[in-house]
């Protein structure tokens, strides 16, 4: 029997059928160069498995959060790379953890509350104040300083009302005539 | 025993009927109104003054309140039954037509309205006779709840009217006086009963004032009460008072007092508030009070005028506040767009 070739990594992954397996046990048995090369598939299949799964892009998460609350308030930014992201590594290389990097804002522009939605409702309340303000100023300023008119009291149409009135009199009309 | 005769027992009963129901002990018919005897007096005067014709010569002084200053006039008045009284007054020479009941024409001829309220504050006593621009007078006594005289009357014996009239201060300082130096009555015509005027109150406005926010108080120190309340154009009501003896009106203006226009009045402080006071024969007073200007004409005693000027509101001109100043602002704007304003 010829080595084993592209069979080891079937013997090692438990893929081939009895009657191969038999026949590739047997070959082992005399074939040193083949026993050597199975010995190191195993161990590279073992350490692969030893290994996290390999996390979800950050990104992905970020949108898929993102489409589930429409215009709701955005996760908080973690950045940048927090200490604890350096722990995960593949092959001695820092993995990126889903907070670990601020998302970008790939919400559609039209149904976010953003920007210039927020810009139009702030243009809408400066409109308001100043109209406000120059509303009252001109009330203000029409409204003048005094309180109320200013008076002298006609001293002489109130005394000859007084000398021609009669105590008691009467509901008669009083008959005082302006003076001349 | 002796039985008298039934004709000299019957006599002896009518003659003790006789003595028990004699009306000795009642008012005469001539003074019904019992202490105040002369009442009767001065209505009889004032029923004369508006039904007598008579002609003379007046003069008039009144005292300011310091007592040193008079204010006084001349008057050459001439009363015709039915036509009126008219006043010829010198030096100024002003001719009105004046009713005798009023301050003008002297106050001589008192409404049986004002009678009663002269009779409800005072005693009317007659106090015996005198002479007056020589014709022989009657004289009444107005007397106050203290004994202090508060006026006199020199009333015309033969029928006349009042001859002289004086008005007396608290302390017996007459402030006002009011005599013929001459009078030619006309000849008494037959004519019925002449009765006096009856008279009354002015208070028909008082509740329309009340709903239009006026506050007035129905009396002041002094007993002096409220006869009339009215408002007149242009904007200001008048309140009249008296006690049946002197009259207080009293004008309100809303407004502030522009003092710098206010010529040849003097200002005082009176319990810490500023008012503006002339000497005249009406005792004139001026102040600002919350948004109000009052004026106060009396012919009155000065301590009686101090009193009621006290009593009636002196709160001070509110400063304007912004929704004031914007209201008013509004108000100002909208008369300018008004086409029909």
């Amino acid at each position: 029997m010829s080595h084993l070739g592209e069979r080891v990594s079937a013997l090692v992954d438990g893929e081939l059928n009895h009657h191969e397996r038999d026949r590739a046990l047997s070959h082992l048995t005399f074939c040193a160069a083949c026993r050597a090369e199975v010995d190191a598939m195993r161990a590279l299949k073992n350490r692969l498995r030893s290994l996290d799964g390999p996390a979800m892009p950050a990104d992905l998460t970020m949108s898929l959060l993102r489409m589930s609350e429409p215009g709701g308030p955005l996760p908080p930014r973690e950045r940048p790379f927090p200490i604890s992201s350096a722990s995960r590594t593949f092959g001695g290389a820092p993995i990126p953890s889903m907070h670990s990097v601020a998302p970008p804002d790939n919400r559609p522009r039209g149904r976010a509350g953003g920007g210039p939605r927020r810009t139009r409702r702030a243009g809408y309340v400066a409109v308001g104040v100043a109209s406000a303000a120059v509303a009252i100023g001109t009330l203000f300023v029409a409204g003048g300083s005094g309180p109320s008119p200013r008076v002298v009291p006609p001293v002489d149409m109130f005394a000859n009302q007084h000398r021609n009135t009669a105590p008691y009199g009467g509901s008669a009309t009083p008959t005082f005539s302006p003076t001349p | 025993m002796i039985r008298l005769p039934a004709t000299l027992v019957l006599a002896a009963v009518m003659l003790l009927g006789l003595v028990v129901g004699s009306p000795a002990h009642a008012a005469r018919p001539d003074e019904p109104e019992g202490d105040d005897t002369g009442l009767h007096l001065l209505r009889e005067a004032a029923i004369a003054g508006r039904t007598r014709g008579y002609s003379g010569t007046q003069y008039v002084t009144t005292w300011g309140r310091s007592g040193s200053g008079a204010v006084s006039s001349v008057l050459e008045v001439r009363n015709v039954p039915g036509a009126g009284l008219t006043v010829h007054t010198q030096p100024s020479g002003l001719v009105q037509r004046v009713d005798p009941g009023t301050p003008a024409g002297g106050m001589s001829t008192p409404s049986e309205t004002m009678l009663e309220v002269l009779a409800r504050n005072y005693r009317v006593m007659a106090a015996g006779g005198g002479r007056v621009c020589g014709r022989p007078a009657r004289l009444v006594h107005v007397v106050r709840a203290d004994g202090t005289v508060a006026a006199r009357y020199w009333l015309d014996e033969a029928g006349g009217p009042v001859l002289r009239r004086e008005l007396l201060d608290g302390h017996g300082r007459v402030v006002h006086a009011g005599a013929f130096v001459d009078l030619t009555l006309d000849p008494a015509r037959k004519a019925a009963a002449p009765v006096s005027a009856a008279g009354g109150l002015d208070l028909g406005e008082t509740p329309g004032l009340l709903a239009r926010g006026w506050r007035f108080p129905a009396a002041l120190p002094g007993r002096l009460e409220l006869f009339a309340a009215h408002d007149a154009s242009p904007g200001y009501l008048y309140l009249g008072y008296s006690d049946g003896l002197s009259v207080v009106s009293v004008f309100v203006q809303p407004g502030v007092l522009d003092e710098e226009r206010l010529r040849g009045w003097h200002a005082r402080q009176r319990n810490g508030h500023t008012i503006w006071i002339r000497d005249s024969a009406e005792q004139e007073t001026i102040w600002a009070s919350g948004g109000h200007v009052y004026t106060v004409f009396a012919d009155a005693p000065a301590d009686m005028v101090d009193a009621a000027v006290a009593a009636l509101p002196h709160e001070p001109v509110p400063a304007p506040d912004l929704w004031t100043r914007l209201g008013r602002g509004a108000d100002r704007l909208l008369s300018w767009v008004n086409p029909f304003g």
